[in-house]
Parts: C-alpha cells; structure tokens; sequence
C-alpha cells in the first residue's frame, strides 16, 4: 500500500471550492488558462496603526504574517485551524481569527494585536482586569482571550454572566481561568 | 507576604503578550521543520519516494529512515517514545514521525511534506482494549490477601477513554548551534529534562547544550517527555547549519505527544451493615502505547484513600499500537478516583447512609496500606466545611427528586487526596546594587504560578517588595531545581529558595566586613544583623543596595540546595473535598454542571491567588474528564477526532462559579515551609462527583466516561 | 496547503470570468483556509470575493433578503432579521463563535463542508473527498454522523444551523452565472449523498450565491432554535431543531420545523409538522406526533441514541416555540 498525505486520499482537488463557490461540474469551465506560476502577492495594510507592505506567499495567513514576518509573537497558534481563538485579532475592529485569514485578503485593512492595544506603559482596562483577577495561568491563550473580550467588553448587548460565557466560549482555556477571565471582563464592563 | 493574594509577576508580560514562548523564538535565517507522519498504525515501511518533496521550492533537506539524521537510543526513561524517530522503519503508531521536511518558510515545508509517498508493509494494529492481555497483572500490591468478611458486597467496573493533555501550547523547538554547543528554545516541563534526552541522543556533553523554556503555554505531564520534533530540530540544525524551528501540528500533538491511556477498574467492596469497609479489591487495566513505556497505575488510589482491613488493587496492561501514553494531570488518581468514588457513593446508597458520613466512616487516620502515620491530614475538616458551606444538609435523600423547571437537579461530592513529596532542589539567589534581587533554577511555570512563588518566598526572606525580586526560571544553567511534576514544584523549589535567600544574607555580611570600602568593614560578623533588605550594625544601617553600591561590586549570590526528604515513618498527601450542583435536561439529557465548591487541606498556600486559580483550573479539567473528553480510535489505529473541534474540552460556557477555599494548616513534617502540593490535587474527585451527582439527579448511574448525553436518555 | 494564485475580483462578472476548472472563491475563509491548510482542498487558483456588492439585509416584497456576503454575527444582530425572523438569528448565534460569525458568510455558511473527521483528514479514505475510496465513518468512528439521508457512500452530516432555519422557513437561494439568475428552494439546492457524494448541492458550472430569500411568515415569530451538543458552545450540534408554530386557542394552526445534526442534508420534518396540526399543543401531543421524524433513519454502531435525541428535542422546541408546559 502506497499513501502520501497528498497523493493517495488527497486531491478531491477543489471539486466544490470554498465559500459561494463554483460547482463540481468543473469541466464546463475548461477554457480557462493554465494556472500561472503562483507568484507573490503585494499586501499593504496597517497593524497597530503602522503602515506595512508586504510582499508574501499568498498561502501566508495573518496569524503567520504577523509572526513570522513582522515579529509580532504575542499573537498566538493554538491550533491553526479556527477551533481555539488563541489567535484572535481586530481586522477592521473586529475581532477574527488570525489563523484562517490570507492576508493577501487584507490589502488596506487595518490590523490591531495584542501589541497594539495598551498605550505606552498604560495598560488597556482588560488587561489590567486580567491581571488583577487572575485571568490566566500559562498565558498562552491569554493574547486571544483580551483581544475577544476587548469586543465583548464593548458589546451592549453582553450583559450577564452567561451571556459573557457565551460571547467568550470561542476562547479555549486549557488551564481553566475561565471564572477569573468572566470576573475580569465583568470589572472591564464596569469601568 | 506567604498566604495572600498576590498578582503574578509574570502577569504584566503575559496581558501584553510580552512573554516569550519557545515558537516565539526569532533568530536570524531560521528554517522550518515540519514532520512527516506515519499514514499507518502498524507495519514496516519499505519505501518513501522524497524526490518530489526535495525538488519543491524552498526545501533545504528532507530526512526519512532511509536518509536519517544519526540519533543516540534514549537512555533515561521520560515518560515519552522509546525510540527516537527515524531510526528505524518499524511503525509502532498512526501519526508517528517517519520524516522531517526542513525548508526556508513554513508554507513550503508544509506543501513539500504532503509531496512525500510512503510504502508500508502493513500489518493489523492491535487496538482492542480490553482485547487481548499480552503482559498480565504484572504489579500486584495488596495489604492483606483480600477477603469478603463483611455483610454486604458491592462490585463494579468503571471506564474511562483516552485523553489528551490539550495544552493550548502545540509542541515547539528551534535550535540554534555556535560550533559545538547547542542552544535550543523549547517547551517542558524541565530544562534539565530536554539536556539530559539531548546529551543522549546527539551524543553532546550537557554543558555544551543550552535549554531555555521560560514560558511554558501549559503542559499537565505533555511535555514532561522530549517528543520527536526536539532531537529532529537539533538535529537538523547541526546538519544543515542553519537554526531550525520545528512546531506540531495540533493533529501531530495528538498522535505523537502523549496522551492518558484508557483504563478500566472492577472494584469489590464489602463492609458491615454500618458501613465499615472490610475489603476493597480494585483490579486496574491501563493501555499502553507501543511507542512508548508508561502506563496508569490506575487502581492505587485504592491503596491509600480509605481504611479497611483488607485492600489489594492489580495493574493489567494492554499495549496497543498508539503513541505513548503519558502522565496527565493526576495520572492513575483523576482515574483511579472515578472509580472509587462512584463506587464509594453506590454503596452509600445501597446502605442507606449518607456519602460524607460514609467516607468519614471509613476515614483513614492512618496510611491504609502501610498502617504509618499521617504527616498532617485534614481531611475530615474538608467534608465538613465543604459540607456546611455547600449547604449539603439540604441534599433531598432520594434520586431523582429535585426538579427546577426542565431541568433535574442533583448534588455531588468526592474526596480527592494527591501525594506529597519533597526531592532535592537548588537555587541560587543573586543580591544587585540597584536594590532588586534574583532567583533561579532550572524550574518551569507552565501557567502554575511558580514564578511568583519564588518572589514570595525570596522576598518574604529578604523582607524586600516582591516587585524587587527577578524570578528567573526555565535555564539549563541554573542550579538544579525540581521539575514541573508531580504537583512537586513548590514542595520541593519553595525550601531552597528560603534557604538561598537566607545563605545570600550570609554571604552579604561577609562581604560586608571584608570589603575595605564596606563602613562594616573589620566588624565581627555576628555584629551585623540582615534585616529587610538591609544591614545593621551599632547605629548604622545601610540597604544591601547601597552597600553594594559603595563596595563597587556587582551583586553577591548564593546557591542554597535543600535536601530530598526521606521519611519513611509518615505518609504525606495533599487532601480535599469537592462537592457540586449538575443539572440534566429532563427530555434531552444534556448534563451541565451549575456550582461547585472544593475544600482544599494542602499545608501552607504561598499564594493564594494563583493556587485558588489552579485548583479552579484542574476542577474545569475535571468537568471535561467527566463530562465532554474522549479521544476516540477506530481500526486503523488513529485518533480520529485529533483536533479542538472534535475533541471537546471545556469552554466558558460550561464552567459555572468555581469556589475554592484553603485550609490554613502548614505540614508541620514536609519542610520548614510546609507546603505539600496542589496542581494535581484539584482534578482528583471531580469525575467522581459530577458522576455522582448525575447519579442524584436522574438516578442513572453512568460508570463509563465521559457522561454524554446518550447515557442519559433512559 | 498547495501553492496557488491568488486573484481578486471586485464585481461578479469578475469573479464569475476568474473562475475556472480548480479554481475556488475565498469569502470569509473559515472552511475554505481550514480545508486548504489540511489539503483537503486543493484549489490552484484561489479568487477574494469579499469585495462584492453582495451585501444588504431587507425586507422586499414580503421577503426578507439577504446578500450572501453579509457575514454572520451581522445577520444575526440584524434588527429586521431579529425582528421577522427570531429563528434565524438564533440559529447564527448558537453557531461557531463571536470571531468565526465576524468572518464567514452567509453564502459561505451555506456552502460549509461537513465536520465528519474522516472528510478532513486525507490521510484516510473519504467518498466525498475521493470518490470510490470507501466510506471508514460506516464501521469507524460515528457518533457524530447522520441517521437520515444517508446512504451506502456516505453518511456525513450536514453541518450548518442557518441552513437548517432557511430550510424550516422555506428560503430560497438565487443562483448567478454568466447566463443569469435562477432561485432554487434551499432545500432542493442540497443534494442527498447517494452515489455522488461528492456533488453536495445543484449550482452549475461557474454559478455562485448572491442572495438568500427569506419569505415571511408573520406567526414565525413564534419559533425556536434548539441545538443539543455535548459541550454547551462552541460544537457542532448532536441534534438541532428549527421549529415555528401558530397557535389558536391552543390548537396547532401551522408549524414548520426542521432538524440539523441528523441528516446528510437539512432536514424538513414535513410529516410532524402534518401530524401536530389541529392537535393541542401540548407535551403529549408533541410527543405523539414525533414518531415520523425518525422515518427511514439508518443508525450507526455510536449514535444509535440519535433517532431518541431526536424526537426528544422536537418536542422540546416544539413546548419553546409554543410557550406552553
């Protein structure tokens, strides 16, 4: 038996792409060109208010343009697949996962990290929340958990407890600081 | 300062993502590894065809069994994979590292490992458990031979699925060489852990080989073991000479990093009308992955947690064609717990009697398997301000009884008890003349708070601000401190901090009276008193600091080492009472868990704040080993749900308000400090209790984990 | 992930003349990104549509409309949506989380792949990523796999909680390709696996959502969204069910219901909704009028509890939606 990740079980090719996608019957579509020799894109975009330009591999995704190219480490890879929000970011002041982002998509966005949030030695009230009730044990999470709770914290309609768990339950804590990070959104809410 | 709430120091680098983890590493000219895993459970590979993989943009080297990179045979048992990957071409386990794609960006190792053809000789896994007993009851420990003495007899078998330690953390290294020394940013559980596997495996001298590990994002026994991607990292590095920075997968970190082993425990109980246990028999069946060695000693729990006259518990092991299994948070106890406080709460039932009152019925005052003392155990005052607190005396006496709405309402509760120990730690203590101190060992805080437990302890003993105190932990240079295991840290690292803090004391009045630009100078030492962070003597007190300062030195430092602690006269454990609210949807069965209370007896709590948060944190790991957590493995022998969707741990909205409350009793026998340990503790019980109090509220008892829904449905 | 070239198109003609054999569109990307990252898509070409003018969200001509590239969380916090259709709202917020609603799309939600593990892992056989693999789910792993709808080549679920409300509510989509617009009922837009696993909807070569059309039902407000899961956010759902009623002094006018989580496709529960009315609405009659939903379903070795969970959240949905106990 012969299996390459790829080559054996692999390849539906993109029979039925992704979002609002092409149909299956792809051959109706066979006058199109030859694939172009997949090349570089040209990405320019803001992540904490400052201009980057960036030249990349369009198969980069934001988590990975922010690490791996712009030394911007607080943002963190849980997963790399959308199912722990360690990755979480503002594009455009929304919070998003930065893992399933191209950022080819991101030409004039507008990024906000981890990073980005305090000003100066001012710590953002969510993080100063987070501190003084605990909010986290390893921290690895901790990056994603602020960046969501600056937004549920700003989100009117997320007023009790439950409704913050609920707004928060994208945010995977393995050490479990789920109750301190509910008190710490709790006192943000309050200020 | 110990006993209080204080905010981790570490808190203001991690709310700003500051905190530097191993994947976080930047060096110049960095490459990407990325490993190859086996599309098999078991077999022999024949042949990997690389070419398309080395011929893709960006890749450096591709190594594979038939193109290794030459590692030494691990030597030292760590818990993880016997072998090192790419040694040889036997396929133990579905996912194992059969090959390792290094290129100059992420993207085009990723792309050129999906490029690589593998061809197996296959063979069946072996995945049935119970199934076949290859090596049986091969530890057998028993107090008595056990006998049925008593009136009554209970018997149950009890079961709990695979699971994953799940740290948010995925597995990373990068290492870097300057000719022949080694440094290597990683994640573990102990730096001097990842020195000692390397020095085997790359055949390198430890002091060649640098491990740094500041930041560790959670690790509850994942990354005590050094799994496959560090010596391919390091590896790779020396070969290519280039930096190498290797990260899991979250899918490779199920298959490959460990996981807790799958176990099934058939207690026999029998006691008197009254409920005095007479025999307890729990006979433990654990798996083992074929990549690895450890195993659960899933029925000793039994040993130690409830007096009766008569107790024995055997150990079964089942190896299947999985990775290794590995410690998990309360390995064989978070288990072993399950079992014998469901049981303990049937056969309360089956007598009439109520579950605290059966447990201090049988309250063990003495170690039951060795009949020694205590060191301190407190536990008796857990049940009973758990008790009170929770408002047990409520509890309605039948099942099934207590209905809010939709919903059924049920009340549980469960001892948990975790051993203590002190092993042998060193730190050193380094005294500036800005005023601030340092302290280091090689210790890890994986989120358990230990880097504010080291500027407790070293300020409080220096009577200086905690903020003047560095901790500096996770360093292969530092002296040898405890690993991050075994809720071991504190236990152990606490006593050397206080005792480096006391010798650097010493070392500064030396310095004092020797120092001709000291206005101590030519004074006897015994004349010179530390006291909060400065020294006196006659009429004129000067802070270390400015001594410092005006001696024109650049810091004292000692290193104090506090001894492993050998007492074979007392039984030492941490104790605990949890009790809890579960409600079950009345039509569509979903148990969720609404309140919770746990009474902790754990000696002295250096800080308050995090250990409440750590005892929190293993209570919502409990709510998943009770609740939501299997990893499940189908005939070809992967883990098919290996990843965060289909493996559920808990989220926000499954956890309700957690209280925790300490006992203030100091171990008057573990040390001086008397801190026993509490990152284990807090797991220990809960599936018990959230099972039990399913039981209560919908009168099903469920001795299978986890507690879905389906079991519920009648 | 493969390599491929990136392209963006700012009006759909663009994107409908970008598209072509291997080509994928990018909206939101939370399956697209997540199915490339794990090579179970493999797109050579992949086209940004998130600059379309699909956008928009109101009421026109007794129907509530929606652009397919509205995303998610604001669909849901949309006032005419909450206010006409409750149940649509609902069904979004109970899905994925607050980041994941932020980016994906309501016509990206409609064309999400199924969450069965062996489909997203390539290492394993999969009808429907490789016809004529085999289907492992079958004897494997299948707790969280379909009783209707299934066949021999697959019994993959469905994964969508909108797409289960669109479907009670009889929504429509509206379908462009370079030879117009054509409106299919939702519910006909999926196809049953059978054979074909593979082909999981009707659009044509070329074709791409642009709308979803929701008529109105004044009594839907009276409705609900149950979605049962073992964990109690952020998972997929066991069972959900989309259920609206009118009632009259008590007795069963109308109702629409529908369920997710059991079937290969949405599942329109016609035969209950038949059964409930001109019946009192209460737990009994519920509960009696329940036995059809399960009609053809085809259990597994691990979710045999699924046909029970089933009927047990109908009801349970149904005593939300009506208000009564």
């Amino acid at each position: 038996m012969t299996t390459s990740r790829r080559q054996f079980f692999g390849q539906a090719a993109a029979v039925s792409a992704g979002v609002a996608l092409s149909a299956p019957a792809a051959e109706a579509l066979a006058n199109g060109a030859a694939p172009d020799a997949p090349g570089l894109v040209e990405v320019a975009f803001k992540v904490n208010g400052e201009r980057q330009k960036l030249s990349l591999d369009p198969r980069v995704t934001l988590l990975d343009a922010l690490r791996e190219r712009l030394g911007l480490v607080g943002t963190k890879k849980g997963c790399d697949r959308g199912q722990c929000g360690a990755c979480t970011v503002h594009v455009d002041d929304r919070r998003v996962l930065s893992c399933l982002t191209l950022t080819a998509t991101l030409q004039g966005k507008e990024v906000t990290t981890i990073e980005g949030i305090a000003h100066g030695d001012e710590l953002h009230p969510v993080q100063r929340a987070f501190i003084d009730h605990d909010g986290f044990q390893c921290g690895f999470c901790t990056s994603g958990q602020i960046m969501s709770a600056v937004k549920v914290v700003e989100e009117r309609e997320v007023r009790t407890d439950d409704q913050i768990r609920e707004a928060m339950s994208g945010n995977i804590c393995r050490c479990g600081a789920y109750p301190n990070i509910l008190e710490a959104i709790k006192q943000a809410k309050e200020s | 300062m110990i006993g209080h709430d204080v905010d981790r120091v570490d808190g203001r680098i991690k709310v700003t993502g500051a905190a530097p983890y191993a994947a976080d590493t930047k060096i110049p000219g960095v490459t990407y590894g990325y490993l190859v895993t086996s599309t098999v459970g078991r077999g022999q590979i024949t042949g990997m065809d690389t070419a398309a993989a080395l011929a893709s943009p960006g890749v450096l080297a591709v190594y594979t069994p038939f193109n290794p990179l030459k590692l030494f045979a691990y030597v030292q048992e760590q818990n993880d994979e016997r072998l090192p990957p790419l040694q040889d071409k036997e396929i133990r386990f579905f996912g194992q590292a059969i090959g390792f794609v290094v290129a100059e960006t992420w993207e085009q190792a990723r792309d050129a490992a999906g490029l690589i053809t593998t061809t197996y000789q296959q063979q069946p896994p072996i995945t049935e458990f119970p199934g076949r007993t290859l090596q049986k009851f091969d530890e057998v420990e028993e107090v008595v031979g056990a006998q049925t003495l008593g009136d009554i007899t209970f018997t149950a078998s009890y079961t709990t699925p695979f699971q994953h330690h799940c740290a948010m953390e995925p597995h990373a290294t990068v290492a870097t060489w300057n000719n022949d020394h080694l440094t290597v940013y990683t994640v573990s559980q102990g730096a001097l852990l990842v020195q000692r596997r390397l020095s085997e495996t790359l055949g390198v001298d430890p002091v060649k080989i640098h491990v740094l590990s500041p930041h560790v994002g959670g690790g509850f026994g994942g990354k005590w073991g050094n799994w496959a991607q560090v010596p391919l990292a390091c590896a790779a590095s020396r070969a290519l000479g280039r930096p190498v920075k290797a990260v899991l997968t979250r899918e490779q970190v199920f298959a490959m990093a460990g996981h807790r082993p799958m176990t099934r425990q058939t207690i026999s109980m029998t006691c008197t009308a009254d409920g005095k246990l007479t025999s307890i028999v729990n006979d433990g069946v654990t798996s083992r992955g074929l990549g690895g060695n450890w195993s659960e000693s899933v029925a000793n729990w039994t040993l130690t947690t409830y007096a009766s006259p008569n107790i024995r518990v055997t150990k079964t092991i089942m190896p299947l064609n999985l990775g290794a299994a590995t410690v998990m948070r309360a390995p064989g106890e978070a288990n072993g717990s399950f079992a014998l406080e469901s049981a303990m709460d049937e056969l309360a039932e089956q007598l009439g009697i109520d579950p605290v009152e059966m447990r201090l019925r049988n309250y063990a005052t003495l170690v039951p398997n060795t009949g020694k003392p205590w060191s301190s155990k407190h536990l008796d005052e857990c049940y009973r301000r758990g008790a009170e607190e929770f408002g047990w005396s409520r509890r309605a006496k039948q099942v099934r009884a207590t209905v809010d709405g939709d919903w059924l309402v049920g009340t549980g509760m469960a001892t948990a008890t975790y051993g203590a120990s002190r092993g042998q730690a060193s730190i050193k203590v380094r005294l500036y003349p800005n005023g601030t101190a340092s302290v280091s060992g090689t210790a890890a805080d994986l989120g358990t708070g230990q880097y504010t437990v080291f500027a407790i302890l070293a300020a409080d003993e220096l009577g200086i601000p905690v903020a003047r105190v560095r901790p500096e932990l996770g360093d292969s240079t530092s002296p040898a401190a405890a690993n991050a295991g075994g809720s071991n840290s504190t236990c152990t690292n606490g006593p050397a901090v206080q005792v480096a803090a006391r010798s650097v004391q010493t070392e500064l009045i030396t310095l004092a009276v020797t120092n001709p630009r000291s206005p101590f100078h030519g004074k006897d030492p015994a004349s010179i008193v530390y006291r909060d962070g400065s020294v006196s003597s006659g009429g004129l007190t000067m802070s270390f600091g400015t001594l410092l300062t005006t001696c024109d030195v650049g810091g004292v430092e000692a290193i104090g080492t506090s001894p492993r602690l050998v007492d074979p006269e007392h039984g030492y454990r941490s104790f605990g009472a949890h009790f809890c609210e579960v409600r079950v949807h009345r039509l569509t069965g979903e148990p969720r868990v609404t309140r919770w209370l746990s009474v902790c007896d754990a000696g002295t709590i250096v800080n308050t704040k995090a250990a409440r948060s750590q005892i929190q944190g293993a209570v919502v790991m409990g709510i998943g080993q009770a609740l939501l957590e299997a990893t499940e493995v189908d005939a070809s022998a992967r883990f098919t749900n290996a990843n965060l969707a289909s493996y559920l741990v808990p989220v926000h909205a499954d956890v309700p308000r957690i209280d925790v409350r300490f006992l203030d009793h100091p171990d008057p026998l573990v040390s001086g400090l008397g801190a026993k340990g509490i990152g284990e503790l807090g797991i220990v019980g809960v599936a018990g209790a959230i099972a039990n109090a399913v039981h209560h509220a919908t009168g099903v008892r469920v001795r299978d984990l986890p507690i879905t829904l389906d079991k519920l449905l009648g | 992930m493969r390599a491929f070239d990136f392209a963006t198109a700012s009006t759909v003609s663009d994107a409908l003349k970008l598209a072509r054999p291997g080509s994928a569109f990018l909206a939101g990307g939370t399956t697209l990104v997540d199915l490339m990252k794990l090579d179970v898509m493999t797109p050579d070409r992949v086209i940004d549509v998130n600059a379309l003018p699909l956008k928009g969200i109101k009421l026109r001509d007794g129907a509530l409309h929606i652009g397919a590239m509205e995303r998610m969380g604001d669909v849901a916090a949309h006032p005419v949506v909450t206010s006409v259709h409750p149940m649509i709202s609902r069904a979004l917020l109970l899905s994925a989380s607050g980041q994941l609603r932020n980016m994906a799309s309501i016509g990206g939600n409609l064309m999400q792949r199924t969450r069965c593990d062996y489909f997203r892992d390539v290492t394993s056989a999969c009808n429907k990523r490789l016809p004529g693999s085999g289907c492992p789910a079958l004897t494997g792993i299948n707790r969280g796999h379909a009783i209707l709808g299934t066949s021999d080549s697959c019994v993959a679920t469905h994964a969508s909680d909108v797409a289960v409300a669109f479907v009670a509510l009889e929504a429509q989509v509206v379908l462009r390709s370079s030879d117009g617009d054509r409106t299919v009922p939702l519910e006909d837009f999926y196809r049953l696996p059978g054979s074909t696993p593979e082909r999981e909807n009707v659009l044509g070569p070329g074709e791409l959502i642009t709308e979803v059309v929701v008529p109105t039902l004044s009594w839907a407000r009276h409705s609900t969204y149950l979605k049962i899961r073992d964990r109690q956010s952020y998972e997929f759902a066991l069972t959900s069910v989309a259920a609206a009623i009118s009632l009259k002094r008590g007795v069963v006018q109308d109702v629409r219901l529908a369920a997710g989580g059991v079937g290969t496709k949405p599942w329109r529960l016609r035969a209950v909704e038949e059964a409930l009315k001109g019946g009192v609405a209460m737990e009994r009659t519920f509960s009696d009028a329940v036995e059809s939903a399960v009609d053809g379903a085809r259990p597994l070795a691990h979710n045999a509890f699924k046909p029970s969970l089933l009927k047990r959240s109908i009801v349970r949905a149904l005593l939300d939606a009506a208000g009564v106990r």
